[in-house]
């Protein structure tokens, strides 16, 4: 019984590094209508920024993990506003081209700021260590990242439902042409929204990179298990994205635990099901 | 004194113009081959977690190159290279070959760390007919079923095969507290062909041992907490792990953080010699964080053999590339002596004639002597496995505490009964 606790406590950390990834993928979606290929790309610049500023800048941690989702943000506006705001008036593949070009160009700018090879940076020395749950030694670090995930969830649902700020989104979300004629200043908020995805998916990159390493191309990995976590949560919801990351990271754990030789075919096969049985997602509504 | 002074300069100018041409050019003066220049065509992966083996090729063969150059080519023609990324796909690696042979006119190939993409180029090379020395991909099926069972000679192997991750059944085998194995396996053929060939081999020599679990990572797995979780439930008492490259480095981490070092006896790293894992568990090495449970080998390691040869090749490496040499640097260094020994006995650039000339070579090189095996075309040496300690003259980990089984005891021979390899 204990060990099929602590693999289901396993499988919740590995879900909170994938609900950092999705919800900002989500909330893109939700709010611009743009599927964000390079979404991945920008989880990884900001590993890569956190590595810098945490490895050689030697900043502290919490320094260097706001910072790099700080720095993305940025680069989220810049993406948005030089470039993706031309594209809302014609067909989504334009967008969807754009994105897939933004990836290739930011694989190439680490590869020549960063070179080719894997960095890895020490683990702080106050987030190194293990507790015993369940009988076993369950890293510190996990907790924390099942912390800061929880967390993140908690203010996004705050900051959506019961801000001012939320539902001028929310808003403009649901009927961009009457938030506008109601005085919202639409591609100021498309510019946020979109600055707030980036830097939600700098978060999820710059937690992981002292237990995982940083490399080119990490961001690929993680954005086909985003993408399947939308499908099955429902596109553009926030929700459905933090019940979609608990079922992949718990059901990629109980899977690596009792069907090693199908752990992969198991996202699959829900994701398919979900798309058979309610192809707009758990949560998600028909558009 | 104008006039003189104009002479003088005229006279420094020629003598630098000839001290500077011998390298600018380099060029002998004639190329008894017939051609300009000897092509060699190099690819391995250089983005992602497992970059530094691509970059660690490229360093190898770019050393090998600049060292046979200065001393005259081969049979006075000049080496020429171009490095192309395989980015560790098939599809990559089999366009790369192409563009080498007839848009570069590559005359050899090397390189390629991954199994599936070496798999995939087996077939283009007998459509190009070019020999490919394959430098890192470890599949056995590459010689035992493309050359030994279909008789593609294009393809030679200098790097040891998967046989070599099998070497800790020889090394843990009179090791009776030692009884419950488990694996963290790479998803794809390597993992499964080493798992294989571990328990076969165990078998054999410790019929009470139990192989009590095993969990797969796909490449790009950036969290091994659920493998690592899923293989501790079983209790096991060893571990054979095979991801590599930045995936070793960031599993043995979690491994660290998740108490697995207090729990199993003996923890094995398939190719966790490699200079990138090391330096990549340097801190964790150099806290005693692996108890001293922590075991690897690769498919060359910098402090084995302690010969002239190795110490020397070692020495010139980190000198011209302030990095100790990994062993895929050292696998494309030492092909392309072996290609150059071949070109000067055949005294040809054919692909007949020069794999002819492979026959019955006999060649020293940083690794140790390499024996050419004819029948599955590869070069057949010994590497030693080793307990991961802190070095202080590196200032990094290395192998230690080593272990040298002989290549023919572990090494599978032809004719080969096919391996049961799955997950």
């Amino acid at each position: 019984m204990d060990a099929f606790l602590y693999q289901g406590l396993v499988g919740v950390s590995l879900a909170m590094y994938l609900w950092l990834i999705s919800a900002g993928l989500t909330i893109v979606f939700g709010v611009l209508g743009v599927l964000n290929f390079a979404h991945g790309s920008l989880f990884m610049l900001g590993a890569y920024l956190a590595y810098t500023f945490y490895g050689p800048a030697e900043l502290p941690f919490a320094v260097s993990v706001l910072a790099a989702v700080a720095v993305v943000a940025v680069v989220g506006l810049v993406m948005e506003h030089f470039f993706l705001r031309h594209l809302y008036a014609v067909d989504v593949a334009y967008q969807l081209l754009l994105t897939f070009g933004f990836v290739l160009v930011f694989d190439d700018l680490v590869k020549i700021l960063w070179g080719g090879v894997f960095r890895i940076p020490p683990i702080p020395r106050f987030l190194d260590g293990a507790w015993t749950v369940f009988g076993r030694p369950f890293p510190i670090y996990n907790a924390f990242v099942i912390a800061v995930g929880l967390t993140v969830g908690a203010a996004l649902w705050l900051l959506f439902e019961r801000t001012w700020w939320g539902r001028t989104v929310r808003a403009t979300a649901s009927d961009r042409d009457m938030a506008g004629a109601l005085g919202v200043r639409v591609p100021r908020v498309f510019s946020a929204v979109f600055m707030f995805g980036a830097a939600l998916a700098a978060l999820g990159g710059a937690l992981g990179t002292p237990v995982r390493v940083v490399a080119p191309g990490i961001g690929g990995a993680m954005i086909i298990q985003a993408f399947i976590i939308t499908v099955i949560g429902g596109l553009g919801n926030l929700k459905g994205a933090f019940i979609g990351s608990l079922i992949v990271g718990i059901l990629s754990a109980y899977g690596t635990l009792f069907f090693p030789v199908f752990e992969l075919f198991f996202i699959f096969v829900i994701m398919a099901a979900v798309l058979l049985v309610r192809p707009q997602g758990l949560f998600g509504t028909a558009r | 004194m104008r006039r003189t002074r104009w002479v003088c300069v005229g006279l420094w100018g020629t003598a630098l113009l000839l001290a500077i041409a011998p390298q600018a050019g380099s060029a002998p003066a004639t190329c008894q081959l017939g051609v300009p220049a000897i092509r060699l065509g190099v690819q391995g992966v250089a983005s992602g977690p497992h970059a530094d083996y691509g970059r660690q090729i490229q360093m190898g063969a770019v050393m090998a190159i600049e060292e046979i150059n200065a001393r005259g080519g081969v049979l006075g023609c000049r080496l020429e290279m171009r490095f192309m990324d395989d980015e560790n796909r098939p599809a990559t690696g089999v366009r790369n070959a192409r563009l080498l042979v007839t848009e570069y006119g590559a005359h050899f190939l090397y390189g390629t760390d991954s199994s599936g993409v070496a798999m995939a180029l087996g077939p283009v090379l007998k459509e190009l007919d070019r020999i490919q020395f394959f430098t890192h991909a470890a599949t056995h099926r590459l010689t035992e079923e493309l050359v030994a069972q279909q008789g593609i000679r294009q393809i030679v192997r200098v790097s040891a095969p998967v046989y070599q991750d099998a070497i800790a059944a020889w090394v843990f085998k009179d090791n009776p507290q030692i009884r419950r194995w488990a694996t963290i396996g790479a998803d794809y053929e390597y993992g499964y062909a080493t798992w294989a060939l571990f328990r076969d081999a165990m078998r054999r020599f410790r019929p009470d041992v139990e192989f009590v679990g095993a969990a797969w990572a796909p490449f790009l797995t950036t969290d091994f907490s659920p493998h690592i979780s899923a293989v501790m439930a079983q209790n096991p008492d060893g571990i054979i792990a095979t991801p590599w490259a930045g995936e070793a480095v960031t599993l043995l981490r979690q491994a660290v953080l998740m108490g697995v070092f207090d729990r199993v006896q003996v923890w094995f790293q398939a190719m966790g010699g490699s200079v990138d894992v090391l330096e990549g568990i340097a801190r964790e090495v150099q806290e005693d964080r692996f108890k001293g449970k922590l075991w690897a080998t690769a498919r060359y390691i910098h402090n084995w053999p302690d010969t002239q040869t190795n110490r020397a090749f070692v020495e010139r490496f980190e000198r011209r590339w302030a990095r100790l040499p990994n062993y895929s640097a050292e696998t494309t260094y030492s092909a392309i002596q072996i290609t150059k020994a071949a070109v000067e006995r055949s005294r040809s650039l054919q692909t007949d004639r020069v794999i002819a000339a492979l026959r019955g070579m006999q060649i020293v090189t940083p690794a140790g002597l390499r024996v050419f095996r004819e029948q599955d075309q590869q070069f057949v040496y010994t590497v030693p496995a080793g307990r991961v300690v802190w070095s202080a003259r590196h200032n990094m980990p290395i192998l230690g505490d080593l272990r040298v089984v002989s290549a023919r005891e572990y090494w599978r021979s032809p004719p080969f009964t096919p391996l049961q390899v799955g997950r």
